[in-house]
């Protein structure tokens, strides 16, 4: 392995994030090449945490668009402060400023309202790291509009002019894929997808997130999550809800699973009534033990 | 030596279906440069995030990574080009039966004149209504020309539903109750800060767009008959509709049904070959793909009214469904044999189908007509 790849694993799990050399691989590229790296998966496995740790391996700001339906221009890039250029107007009545002037200063810098897009190609002494949280619950016409972002790095501003980044940001975008996103965008991008970690993998991501849980409770309760993913769930638990699980458990002061607990805790990890009722009924057909012992096996 | 490497590794991806263009192959060759060339995992994972795209390009991806990485390693140099990954199985082409032109007309003309008559074929293959059931549960196989116009009324219910959706981005206007104060920030300029005159903006209307193909195909005949006529119903009420029939091939309908009455709709279409012969699903939308290329997009639903009888080739089938998908907002396969209790979608071309919908529903009576509103809007 190329030592830089390796170091980058190890700086992602000092950060706290339990990687693999997919992950790793694809961050280093990213930085390397500088080209935006799209992460797609299931919901709760972590793709937003990857924005989070390059931002903090990087020591560098973090900024976020979290995106949904009619994102625009102006909830994206900017807006003009239109109280304060109206209450400038006001006050500037009696001056004798040409019509010219006055439309230059209110669209000035000082009237500008810096929105995620153009603070992550503004900034001044490095490079952020720009998340595109869910760009698939966007539509096309901001997708398109983020493109021609992502292209060259620099937007057009009619009153001031265009904006060219002196840092371009890293770019990390995540999909949950509720809509196929362009192939253009697609293209323009790096792709990782990843796959709810294995049982090794997610009982280290609990051990290095809930501090002060007992080893062989961990055990037990990722075997238990591994294990309900195996059914056909209508929303299949992610690594978030093995966290919030376990946290709970923890702050329960449980020290081992039975029938009992789980059922009083389902709701940490199951959001859906009828998973809920279908897990209920898997319980009390094979309990807690069988489940985890499948869970356990297939991992 | 890394250049033919990478650039035969695509060319073989792109036979295999996953597009690479050639700004990705030089983005390889500079991700081959920041990494261990060497070492067969830092190679894979490198090519990884690049070439592939989406998810279902992977497996392929994997396989063709393993046959490649090995046929180098194996191979001198010199040999090379006879050992470059093999292209995969090309299909044969299938021959399309054609049926006979004469029976296309015959069939829809057995349709149109079947308005004055009683309809007494629908009790063959499918359960009878009760006497007690009401219109709104009556199965379509079942209906006699009386019922007809119920089936326009749920046509127009369900275009007034579709028109009226204001979406979540904003247009201006002459006219609103909501202010845009970016324009009028700018247009009290002009009087010195005080808003003279306004400016207004709305929500732009949110334009769904619907395709529906439709089968037309023997084993659909105690159907088509009511559908199309839901089709035309539903184009007079919903401008903007595109709709297809197909059997064993696609045809556009859109301007054959848009006439002042049904019965000269029908007219239009009896001149049209191929109703109520086999079925050819998958290669039927390969051509809507192919021959309406700009059709689809994001704000279009693509209705598919099939049984699912198909004599065609299922995987061409799952693979112009993925592409429909993958273009098109929503993708609806309404069944008419769905509303049948005792059904189950187990035939060849349902299977293939099922994995590739978004929304699975029967298509049967008035009722199932009217649930399909809340399908249709993105």
């Amino acid at each position: 392995m190329r030592e830089d790849i390796r170091r980058v694993q190890q700086s992602m799990e000092r950060e706290g994030y339990v990687t693999d050399r997919a992950t790793a691989t694809a961050v280093y590229l990213a930085v390397t090449l500088r080209k935006p790296l799209l992460i797609e998966g299931h919901p709760g496995v972590g793709k937003t945490e990857v924005a989070k740790v390059l931002a903090r391996m990087l020591d560098t700001e973090l900024i976020r668009l979290q995106c949904y339906e009619g994102l625009d221009v102006t909830t994206a890039l900017y807006e003009w402060n239109y109280p304060k250029q109206i209450l400038h107007i006001k006050l500037d009545e009696g001056s004798g400023h040409s019509l010219h002037d006055k439309e230059a200063v209110i669209f000035s810098e000082s009237f500008l309202l810096e929105r995620p897009l153009l603070r992550a190609i503004r900034n001044e002494e490095r490079s952020p790291v720009l998340l595109v949280d869910e760009v698939d619950r966007s539509d096309e016409e901001f997708e398109a509009f983020l493109l021609e972002v992502l292209s060259d790095y620099q937007v057009t501003i009619p009153e001031i002019g265009t904006v060219r980044a002196t840092h371009p940001p890293h770019v990390v975008l995540t999909s949950n894929r509720t809509r196929e996103l362009s192939e253009a965008l697609r293209r323009r991008c790096l792709y990782l997808w990843v796959e709810y970690p294995a049982l090794e993998k997610e009982l280290s991501i609990v051990l290095a997130k809930v501090p002060g849980i007992d080893e062989h409770l961990a055990r037990e309760l990722t075997a238990v999550v591994q294990g309900t993913r195996r059914l056909k769930l209508t929303k299949t638990p992610g690594v978030a809800e093995t966290l919030d699980w376990a946290h709970a458990l923890v702050a329960l002061a449980a020290t081992r699973l039975d029938d009992e607990i789980v059922a009083e805790t389902l709701g940490c990890f199951l959001k859906d009534e009828s998973d809920i009722r279908r897990l209920t009924d898997e319980l009390a057909t094979r309990g807690v033990a069988a489940l985890a012992a499948e869970g356990a096996a297939a991992g | 030596m890394i250049t033919s490497f990478t650039t035969r590794f695509c060319r073989a991806l792109r036979a295999r279906g996953v597009l690479t263009t050639p700004a990705e192959s030089i983005d390889a060759m500079r991700a081959l440069a920041a990494v261990d060339v060497a070492d067969r995992e830092d190679v894979y994972f490198a090519l990884r995030t690049l070439l592939p795209a989406r998810r279902e390009d992977l497996a392929t991806f994997d396989e063709l990574f393993d046959q490649w990485w090995r046929a180098e390693r194996d191979t001198a140099p010199a040999e090379r080009h006879a050992r470059a990954p093999r292209n995969p199985a090309v299909r044969s082409p299938t021959d399309e039966p054609r049926t006979a032109p004469g029976a296309g007309a015959t069939a829809l003309i057995r349709w149109a004149s079947a308005r004055d008559e009683v309809d007494d074929d629908g009790s063959l293959s499918m359960p009878a209504p009760s006497g007690n059931e009401t219109i709104g549960k009556k199965d379509f196989s079942a209906y006699t020309a009386d019922d007809l116009a119920a089936i326009e009324q749920a046509a127009a219910r369900i275009a007034r539903r579709l028109r009226a959706r204001p979406s979540r981005r904003w247009a201006q206007a002459r006219r609103g109750r909501r202010l845009d104060l970016r324009r009028l920030a700018r247009l009290s300029i002009k009087t010195g800060g005080d808003p003279a005159e306004l400016a207004y903006r709305r929500r732009k209307p949110r334009r769904t767009k619907l395709v529906i193909v439709c089968d037309v195909s023997g084993s659909m005949d105690l159907y088509s008959r009511f559908l199309l006529q839901f089709l035309f119903a539903l184009q007079r009420a919903f401008a903007r509709v595109e709709t297809f029939a197909f059997s064993t091939r696609l045809v556009r309908i859109t301007e054959s049904l848009a006439r002042d009455s049904y019965r000269e709709a029908l007219d239009a279409l009896v001149s049209m070959p191929g109703w109520s012969g086999g079925t050819k699903i998958g290669e039927s939308l390969e051509h809507l793909l192919a021959g309406w290329p700009r059709l689809l997009d994001r704000r279009t639903v693509v209705i598919v009214l099939s049984d699912g009888w198909d004599t065609g080739d299922p995987d061409r089938l799952a693979a112009s469904l993925t592409l429909i998908r993958r273009r098109a907002g929503r993708l609806v396969w309404l069944n008419p044999l769905l509303g049948n209790s005792g059904y189950q979608p187990l035939t060849r071309g349902m299977q293939a189908a099922l994995p590739h919908v978004d929304v699975f529903a029967p298509v049967h009576d008035l009722a199932s007509l009217e649930a399909l509103v809340g399908h249709l809007s993105l």
